[in-house]
């Protein structure tokens, strides 16, 4: 327990940079990964077969491959399309590789937000969308007024859980040397010839991370049931 | 009873090669009460969704105040004219009684909220559940969300309503009340459209009934000719299986 303490205080400022890098890179993933998510899953339904097969492609791809695969293949494979970052470091830490990070993150999440957010529209009556029609709403304004505000029930729980996943996926992002927390623990390790005591800090950081997370989704959750029968 | 509001000429439907119906010919007038009668899966729901565009034609035309549906290019102005009840009732449950009724007025049509304020609850009064506008869907019956949902339809000022067995989802003790409505607003004179399994009830509303078999239309009449005596050996068979 001491020597636990002892880490804590000598680190302090390490752990502290790798939680705020954890916690950037996940509000970017689950932000990005919320917008292409919503947008896939709209082209998932939508009428044109090409956009069509094109999600389906993606998210069939992006669920059946490793995450720490498109980690490695956007970190080598975007400087090999002639995509370069400029590698800009702040505090330490060194950006470019935080966006590529993100950018591998965001593809592999809008896969799963893809389709959280498909089976939650798919999952509302399809009686809600001809008593909207029949009442001279247009496509989008059913979508908008009728069908998502149902289907963000279904989908906030799920959702939660994907915003987890995405915290505790984050720590993938430390083969590529991003100082995330995951990174940190290691780095750690190294320094203080301590293997075991950073890697307990840093799983107690990632378990208040996310518990927090799911007390504010249990309340969301709690109050959408409340408002929305 | 004059001018048509709804011509349907020659219609026919498939589903891939399924061929629901075989060329319909039907004309409802202003005014009129026109019930459609026959055996499950025989197209009824289908002829309907056709009049307000749900379901687009395979064959023929129909023609809204003369319009072609064909040549319609938007469909929302129709389904203004034409409000339609459905059998599971789809009130929009995240909304209020009140919402559910005013938002397409306020928000399709742009009409002043004040004045659809007022049309709401008198239709609610008409309806009975004027004490019912600020709850939820899910905490009324369903016969009450039916009652409901025919006032929403009816809050768009249609020219015809379209009801698609509106009772048929209801508990046996809940029928009655929705039938009341109806039988109110075919006595102030409202088109309309209904398919319905309620025999005796079609018999007292109807100026005229349609039975259709295997998307073609078998009869039509009155209602002392199709239903009291009927003369179609497949009408007698049909209507003794309802009793
Ligand atoms: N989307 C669809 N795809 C394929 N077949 C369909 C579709 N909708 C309806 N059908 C078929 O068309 C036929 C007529 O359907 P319709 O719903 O019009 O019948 P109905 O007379 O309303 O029957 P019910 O009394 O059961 O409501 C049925 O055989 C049905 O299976
Ligand atoms: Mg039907």
């Amino acid at each position: 327990m001491s020597s636990l303490i002892q880490v804590l205080a000598k680190y302090r400022s390490l752990l502290l940079n790798g939680t705020e890098i954890t916690l950037i890179i996940s509000v970017i993933t689950i932000v990005f990964g919320m917008i292409f998510g919503s947008l896939m899953a709209l082209m998932k339904m939508c009428r044109i077969p090409p956009l069509r097969w094109f999600a389906d492609v993606y998210v069939a791809f992006i669920r059946g491959t490793p995450v720490l695969v498109q980690i490695f293949l956007i970190f080598y494979g975007l400087p090999i399309m002639g995509i370069h970052i400029p590698a800009i470091v702040v505090g330490g830490n060194d950006i470019s590789r935080i966006v590529s990070g993100s950018i591998a993150l965001v593809i592999n999440s809008t896969a799963y937000i893809c389709e959280i957010v498909r089976a939650g529209i798919q999952s509302i009556d399809r009686g809600q969308r001809e008593a909207a029609q029949a009442l001279g709403m247009s496509d989008t304004r059913v979508l908008w007024a009728i069908i998502l505000p149902q289907a963000m029930r279904n989908i906030i729980p799920a959702l939660g859980n994907e915003f987890i996943t995405v915290i505790k996926t984050s720590s993938q992002v430390s083969v590529i040397g991003i100082a995330e927390l995951m990174y940190t623990a290691n780095t750690i390790r190294g320094i203080s010839f301590k293997p075991i005591e950073p890697l307990v800090i840093v799983a107690l950081i990632y378990f208040l991370i996310t518990f927090v997370v799911s007390l504010i989704l249990s309340a969301v959750e709690r109050r959408m049931r409340r408002s929305v029968r | 009873m004059d001018k048509p509001v709804i011509s349907i000429r020659g219609l026919r439907k498939s589903y891939g090669t399924v061929s629901v119906l075989k060329g319909i010919d039907l004309e409802i007038r202003k005014g009129e009460v026109v019930v459609i009668i026959g055996p499950s899966g025989s197209g009824k729901s289908t002829i309907l969704r056709c009049m307000n565009a749900m379901e687009d034609m395979t064959d023929g035309d129909i023609f809204y105040e003369g319009q072609s549906l064909r040549e319609m290019k938007k469909y929302a102005d129709l389904r203004m004219h034409v409000g339609m009840v459905f059998q599971h009732f789809n009130l929009f449950p995240h909304m209020t009684v009140l919402e559910n009724i005013m938002y397409a007025p306020v928000k399709v049509r742009k009409e002043p909220k004040a004045e659809v304020y007022e049309r709401s609850i008198q239709l609610l009064r008409k309806v009975g559940l004027e004490e019912k506008k600020d709850v939820y869907p899910a905490m009324l019956s369903g016969g009450q969300q039916q009652r409901i949902a025919i006032a929403r339809a009816l809050c768009m000022k249609p020219d015809v309503m379209l009801f698609d067995e509106p009772t048929s989802a209801l508990d046996p003790e809940m029928v009655g009340e929705v039938l009341e409505v109806m039988k109110n607003l075919a006595q102030s004179g409202m088109t309309m459209v209904i398919v319905t399994h309620e025999m005796r009830f079609a018999a007292e509303v109807a100026d005229r009934v349609i039975f259709i078999d295997e998307g073609v239309i078998l009869a039509e009449g009155t209602p002392d000719q199709i239903l009291i005596h009927p003369e179609n050996p497949r009408i007698r068979t049909f209507l003794k299986n309802k009793l």
